[in-house]
Order: C-alpha cells, then structure tokens, then sequence
C-alpha cells in the first residue's frame, strides 16, 4: 500500500479505533500494540481492502478481533485486572470540572463491568454514532443481537451511574 | 429511537485523544513491514542463508563438521587430479639407456629365476621304506 493512502487511512480512522481499542484494552502500551498491528497488516496486505464499501466499520472488525485475541494473550490474571478500572486508563479525556471527572471515572468503571460484547456495542452507539445495522457488519453479528446487547449493557450503565446522573442535574 | 438524557449525557463524555506522536511511529512501522515485505524478492540469497541456518540450527556443529569433510574431500580430490597428468608426462617416453639397463635386469631377473627354478627341479625324494629298515637306518 502506498504511504499516502496509509496516511488517509491513519487520518481517517485511527482516532476511533484508539478510542475502541482504550475501551477493551485499558492500556496505552496495548493499545499502541494493536493499532500498529492492524495499519502493519493494511501496509502489507493492501489487497484487505479491495472491495471493502465500509472502510470504518471494516477497520473495526479487524480492531475488535485484534482486541479479542489479546484478551485471550493476557490470560486470566490481566482479565482481573482489567475490572480495577482505577488502575487502569479511562477512555474518557480529562477535564478541569472535578464533578465531570468523577462522572467520567464513574463511567470508565461501569464500561470496564461490562462483558466483552456489550462494551463494544455500546461504545459503538454512543461514541461512534454507528446503527445497529453498521454494528452488526462491523462485528459480525446479527442487528437484533447488536441491539439487545446495546439495551442490556445501557441498562447496566444507568442503574450503576443513575444517583450519580441524578445528583449532578 | 431517539436517545434518552442520560444516552445523550454518555454521548457526551469527550473520549481521550490519541497520542499525536503515534502516528509518525505507526507509519514508519508500515514502511519498513512493506520494505521488509519487498526484500526477499530482491535479495534471495540472504533469504537463501537464513533458511539454511533456520534448517541446520538444531545440530549446528554436526552440519559444520560434515560440511568440513565434505570440503577436505573436495581438496584431495582436486589436489589428485592435478598430479595425474605431471605423472603421466614423466611416464612418456623411455630414454634408450633405460631401456638397455632395463632388459638387462630382465636378464638377470631371468636368469636368476631359472637357477632357483633348477634347484627346485630336483625335489628330495622320498621313496617309502619298510618301518624295520627304517630303524635299522637310524641305529647306524
């Protein structure tokens, strides 16, 4: 591939698939791993992409299956780890606003609680806009199931953010 | 479905930014895999080399030790082969004064063989004598 259209491509999705990868992960050095791993693999297998008509939901497929096999590397002790969402990175930027912060801590742990699956679908619909529909091709799997583990990993998030939610209106 | 106030407050929440120095790393990292991609079709015999190496890394030594052999055989070979035809000269043409000294050691050679094949000639001869008169020999 040429480096030009590396650059597009760096340009255009990397943000996202940073903020994806973060959200599985919890860890910059892991994160970096992985998305280099991912431009490497385009870089020498240009042909990945011919045909592709969803370059960003593509992307994600590779992101998340490069996320799942890491989580099948790091083994049962990191996976423990990885629910101590204080001692691992928040996908959230930080902010000036204290009560905000703890909000977006608050949050980071509650994303942290969810199984595998449902983080990714929910992450998908809120913080990258996608449908059910984009989901589901990004993940292979059906819209249905997209959008019942979006409704059952939201319900999570608001019954353990709901006080706090409501304190801060 | 349209979002509820707390999806849109989720929404809301600013994700963390990649860090701006990953982007010359990561794409250095895609150039050199695509170079490194590339070389095996130019440069084959490095490639060569280190299949080789990957082959005979179990028993390294042994290979060497047999690839020692191998060339020792090689260089008495060759070191034969290069000798042969400087004997073959010096066996080419007999000056006629060898030739004299040589048929007259054929001579005596000869003669030599024919006096020891004369003395050979007469065998002792065992004639078979009675036992009675054999002792009676050796008492005298």
């Amino acid at each position: 591939m040429r480096g030009t259209e590396l650059e597009r491509l760096y340009d255009g999705h990397a943000q996202s698939l940073y903020a994806f990868l973060l959200n599985f992960t919890r860890d910059e050095a892991d994160t970096r791993d992985l998305l280099q791993e991912i431009f490497v693999k385009l870089a020498r297998e240009p042909e990945l992409l011919a045909g592709v008509r969803d370059e960003r939901a593509f992307l994600i497929r590779l992101a998340h299956n490069a996320a799942i096999d890491l989580m099948r590397r790091r083994g049962a002790r990191d996976r423990t780890k990885e629910n101590f969402a204080a001692e691992t990175v928040s996908p959230f930027a930080a902010t000036a606003d204290p009560d905000e912060n703890i909000f977006r801590d608050e949050l980071a742990a509650a994303l942290a609680e969810l199984p595998e699956e449902q983080r990714a679908v929910v992450h998908l619909k809120l913080w990258e806009e996608l449908t059910f529909e984009e989901i589901a091709a990004a993940l292979d799997i059906s819209p249905n199931t997209a959008a019942s583990r979006y409704r059952y990993g939201l319900d999570k998030l608001r019954d353990r953010l709901r006080p706090l939610h409501e304190e801060m209106k | 479905m349209k979002p509820d106030d707390f999806e849109q407050k989720l929404q809301r929440q600013p994700l963390r930014q990649i860090p701006a120095e990953w982007r010359a790393e990561i794409l250095d990292a895609c150039r050199a895999s695509s170079v490194e991609r590339r070389e095996p079709e130019r440069l084959w015999p490095s490639t060569l080399v280190s299949r080789l190496s990957t082959a005979l890394w179990p028993h390294p030594k042994a290979w060497a030790g047999l690839a020692a052999v191998w060339i020792l055989i090689f260089c008495v070979n060759f070191s034969m082969r290069d000798k042969s035809p400087v004997m073959a000269e010096r066996a080419a043409p007999p000056s006629p004064e060898v030739i004299v000294e040589l048929r007259q050691q054929q001579r005596m050679l000869a003669e030599l063989i024919g006096s020891s094949q004369a003395r050979d000639a007469e065998p002792p001869r065992f004639l078979p004598q009675p036992r009675s008169e054999r002792v009676e020999i050796l008492m005298t």
